[in-house]
């Protein structure tokens, strides 16, 4: 990826209708090439359809720019994969049906065998390579889709919500294998996410969505009291702590900028407290 | 269109009763030509749920004939195409409607047997034709079916070649496909028009009421038995070939003299409890 300044995605005033009903309203945005853009918002805020919008899947007005109208190559990583569990289908055919152009009855090459293996190394997963599709957990899934997509070598890499149905220490580890592969592949990544602590630690930008822009920005300008208040209504103060206290042992060392915004809500010490006093129980 | 003397020269020395006669030789030829495609476009059916798609362009077979029959057109040629349009039609209407799959396949269903029934209420003559439909008659199939289903094969092997993979990828998401640039479209439509036409040769074979079973059932014992992908397209072959001779053998033995379409369904779900044994016994059944 050369240094371009063109912007990886413009979002220039896209508006989705869908049974006549306004689901994305006029939305602009600007996505800077290499950045970590996370979309926040409500259920049926129209995050996934904005995605969608951006693959190119639904019919929006507006005009979505990618890579300064040259377009950008797209690895796509959906919420989750309506999959026939009894199917037959092996992890490495999985990945080799998208590298080799041998059709899989003929067997799997030697080459997309090596590669198959290459990418499921760079997800921390080689072990599953013989497995079954099918028998994967949510997490190995979520693993191996990812490795599909970095098989693409995207410039773009697009997830909708990778971390529901992985638990913390799970979507924990899937954020910080994204932050290395970003590191060295170099591409640009947007994604749904629901876990603001996550975003606060990781992301360079954030969007804010209920069916317009609330706000965009670097996470601390964004990441506000009135601003997560109009997002997601009253109990906001409750959940962004909640989510504080279950990131908090991990954010090591402490960022203090990240997570300002969130410590206006609940004093620092109090959450380091509660968090400790969480961690006895549980042993 | 040409010479396939050859092959059934080749096909008279199976070890039958009754294979000097021609009219088995083609049936034999029809079947091991016919068996290996609904076989591994049944694996694909599986997979892409389409069971539905097939059963809808096997019931357009006796509107197919209906209409060659009123525009003066061979039925062996009226058929197939009408059956390759209805396919194309629904794929057409299942990408630009807003309905439900299934609703659009129904909808399709019932005008074209609606449309078969209406113009065989007008006109007798062509009721007698009926039963051959439902029942089907791999014996009746001439030399001139048996060239154009080279043809089908030769295209079937081309498509499983060049598009196995691709069409794999878009069963599993269509939206990843197309996302890592797979040509889901083309695909789908060549698959479409792939399998409404063996769909429509099948008809002969074993007829209407059973061409699902024909794609259906070995695929889902080699659900059963395979351990990937790959395997599972050859362990479909295998129960569809061997369940298509031995239907065939069986079926003109004196003493059973049961319509070989019927006998070669029984054969391959004889296979499919076995193959429900075989993964039980692997004590992975998911029954
Ligand atoms: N195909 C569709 N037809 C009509 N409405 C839809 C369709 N898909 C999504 N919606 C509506 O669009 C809104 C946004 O959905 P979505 O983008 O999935 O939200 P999110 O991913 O932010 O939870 C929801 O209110 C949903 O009901
Ligand atoms: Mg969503």
């Amino acid at each position: 990826m050369e240094h371009d300044k063109t912007p990886a995605i413009v979002f220039d005033h896209v508006s989705v209708t869908r049974s006549g009903l306004n689901i994305l309203d006029n939305v602009n945005a600007t996505i800077p090439r290499g950045s970590w853009a996370v979309l926040i918002g409500p259920n049926g805020a129209g995050k996934t359809t904005l995605l969608l919008a951006l693959l190119g899947e639904v019919n929006y007005r507006g005009r979505i720019e990618l890579g300064g109208g040259k377009g950008l190559r797209i690895g796509y990583v959906p919420q989750k994969l309506n999959l026939d569990r009894g199917m037959p289908f092996t992890v490495a055919e999985f990945l080799a049906m998208g590298i080799q152009k041998r059709p899989l009855w003929l067997g799997i090459s030697r080459s997309a065998r090596e590669e198959a293996a290459h990418l499921l190394e760079m997800v921390h997963a080689s072990h599953i390579m013989k497995r079954r599709v099918g028998t994967l957990s949510g997490g190995e899934m979520q693993r191996v889709l990812l490795a599909l997509a970095l098989q693409q070598k995207p410039e773009l890499l697009v997830l909708d919500e990778p971390s529901a149905g992985v638990d913390f220490e799970g979507g924990r580890l899937f954020c910080e294998l994204l932050e290395d592969l970003r590191a060295t592949q170099g591409f640009t990544q947007i994604m749904v996410s629901h876990d603001l602590g996550m975003v606060a630690h990781h992301a360079t930008c954030v969007i804010c969505l209920k069916r317009r822009v609330v706000a965009q920005g670097a996470p601390q300008d964004v990441l506000t009291g009135p601003v997560l208040q109009s997002l997601f209504g009253m109990h906001m103060g409750l959940i962004c702590a909640e989510s504080h206290i279950h990131r908090a042992p991990t954010l090591a060392p402490f960022d203090p900028e990240a997570a300002l915004p969130l410590t206006e809500l609940r004093p620092l010490e109090q959450v380091r407290q509660e968090c400790a006093e969480q961690e006895k129980h549980h042993v | 269109m040409f010479d396939i003397s050859w092959l059934l020269s080749l096909a008279s020395h199976f070890p039958l009763d009754g294979m000097d006669m021609r009219f088995m030789q083609q049936a034999l030829l029809a079947l091991v030509l016919l068996a290996p495609m609904t076989a591994a476009l049944g694996v694909q059916v599986v997979h892409y749920r389409m069971a539905f798609f097939s059963d809808a362009v096997g019931h357009s077979a006796f509107a197919g004939v209906a209409v060659g029959l009123l525009l003066g057109i061979h039925p062996h040629v009226s058929m197939p195409l009408f059956g390759l349009g209805v396919g194309l039609a629904i794929m057409f209407m299942q990408r630009y409607s807003a309905l439900p799959s299934d609703t659009v396949i129904g909808v399709v269903f019932s005008a074209v047997v609606a449309g078969g029934l209406a113009v065989v209420s007008r006109d007798n003559t062509i009721a007698r034709d009926l039963q051959q439909f439902l029942y089907g008659d791999i014996l009746t199939m001439t030399e001139a079916d048996l060239c154009w289903l080279i043809l089908l094969f030769a295209a079937f092997l081309l498509f499983q070649l060049l598009a196995f993979n691709p069409l794999l990828y878009a069963g599993t998401s269509g939206i990843i496909a197309r996302a890592h640039r797979i040509r889901v479209a083309l695909c789908e439509y060549c698959f479409a028009a792939l399998l409404a036409l063996v769909v429509m040769f099948s008809v002969w074979g074993v007829g209407v009421l059973l061409v699902t079973a024909l794609l259906i059932v070995p695929a889902a014992c080699a659900r059963n038995l395979a351990q990937t992908a790959g395997g599972m397209f050859w362990w479909a072959i295998l129960v569809s070939l061997s369940s298509a001779v031995a239907g065939l053998a069986l079926s003109v033995q004196p003493w059973m003299g049961t319509a070989t379409g019927a006998t070669i369904i029984l054969v391959s779900c004889a296979w499919f409890l076995v193959s429900v044994l075989v993964s039980a016994s692997r004590n992975e059944n998911r029954l």
